[in-house]
């Protein structure tokens, strides 16, 4: 069952988050900019999307959320942190993996991210 | 600045209870971050507002509708029902010109109507006897309304347009009902506020075509009584909600 979890690709959301996870535990805020700053601000994820997608994490084992606590940079707000599992470890060394992968095999074919490339 | 927080906080109402519990205050931090930061950055909040609100209601339907199909095996199987027989006649359509359009969208609409009534069936389950009285008061009220008007009229015959005016009615009953999500005191409200409207269609007629507002041979003293049995069924559906309300609070 936990090896399912582990080898099941995972939706681009998920991915960012566990990246985002990936270094420290953060809360809802900081993973949003982090994800923010990891894609260079291409994926700019809503409250939606984040809450919706973190439920589902937690349910999955991926991640776990920690006591309630002050962010020293920010208010004095106490808010829910979450920390990436060891399972969530893995499933991310697996996806990064598969990522690993199909670059290769990308460049076995020669392909470049430039269009003008392909097939070259 | 301060309205669209709150509109924020209110919109995270429509999220399940549980995911609600779970995540809402994060959620609501989190939005106060994002416009804060967008604040002191200089940008606009009207655009970001926008859609963070779409974003989110996006993923209230998501929610719910997860949450709906957890909740139970039966209400997947109805569900499922629904949508397998919403598939057939979509199919059926592609192979035979038999089965028109409205035709389609009429059986769509009755099945859909088939499983909201499950769910109210259900909902209505775990509420009290008040509740539910003060639900079937109001539901008859309007399938009433709905009823006389479209069939006999009320202002004139069933083909004189200001009847239709009783729609405004049906909004406030369903706009009302969905905004308070059913709880009893939000349904009191939503009761007394579709009675004044009820009452303010015959006034609204008299100034707009007072030569129309007769009701058979009783005039337009008849227009205002059939209105009225109409409010105090509502009337009296709301006060039942209240009820209703008060017995949840004693428990």
């Amino acid at each position: 069952m936990a090896n399912n979890k582990v080898n099941a690709p995972l939706t681009p959301a998920v991915l960012h988050i566990l990246l985002a996870l990936s270094t420290k535990e953060r809360h809802g805020y900081g993973i949003m900019k982090q994800v923010e700053t990891d894609s260079q601000g291409k994926v700019n994820m809503g409250p939606g999307t984040l809450y919706g997608s973190l439920g589902r994490m937690i349910e999955a084992g991926l991640i776990d959320e920690s006591d309630k606590k002050r962010d020293p940079e920010m208010d004095d707000e106490r808010r829910v942190y979450y920390k990436i599992t060891g399972l969530g470890q893995k499933a991310l060394a697996a996806e990064l993996e598969r990522y690993r992968k199909v670059v290769a095999v990308a460049k076995q074919k020669r392909l470049s991210p430039k269009p003008i490339a392909y097939g070259a | 600045m301060q309205r669209r927080k709150n509109w924020y906080a209110k919109l995270l109402r429509f999220y399940p209870k549980p995911y609600r519990d779970r995540f809402g205050e994060g959620m609501e931090q989190t939005f106060n971050d994002l416009r804060r930061e967008r604040r002191e950055s200089g940008e606009g909040l009207s655009g970001f507002a926008l859609w963070v609100f779409v974003e989110t209601s996006a993923g209230i339907i998501k929610e719910n509708l997860t949450f709906m199909i957890r909740q139970n095996t039966t209400r997947r199987i109805v569900w499922a029902i629904v949508a397998v027989l919403i598939l057939v006649i979509l199919l059926a359509m592609q192979f035979t010109n038999e089965v028109q359009w409205n035709e389609a969208v009429a059986y769509g609409v009755i099945l859909l109507a088939a499983g909201g009534a499950y769910e109210m069936v259900m909902a209505l389950k775990k509420r009290n006897s008040a509740y539910r009285l003060a639900f079937g008061v109001g539901l008859a009220g309007a399938l009433l309304l709905g009823w006389v008007s479209g069939a006999v009229g009320i202002i004139g015959s069933e083909n004189n347009s200001v009847n239709m005016m009783y729609w405004a009615v049906f909004a406030v009953g369903l706009i009302g009902s969905l905004i308070s999500r059913f709880k009893p005191r939000g349904m009191a409200r939503t009761l007394f506020t579709a009675a004044l409207v009820q009452m303010s269609v015959p006034v609204i007629a008299l100034f707009i075509r007072p030569a129309q507002v007769s009701w058979g041979g009783a005039g337009v003293i008849g227009v205002f009584v059939l209105n009225s049995i109409f409010a105090v069924l509502f009337v009296g559906s709301g006060l039942l909600f209240l009820r209703a309300a008060h017995k949840e609070n004693q428990n």
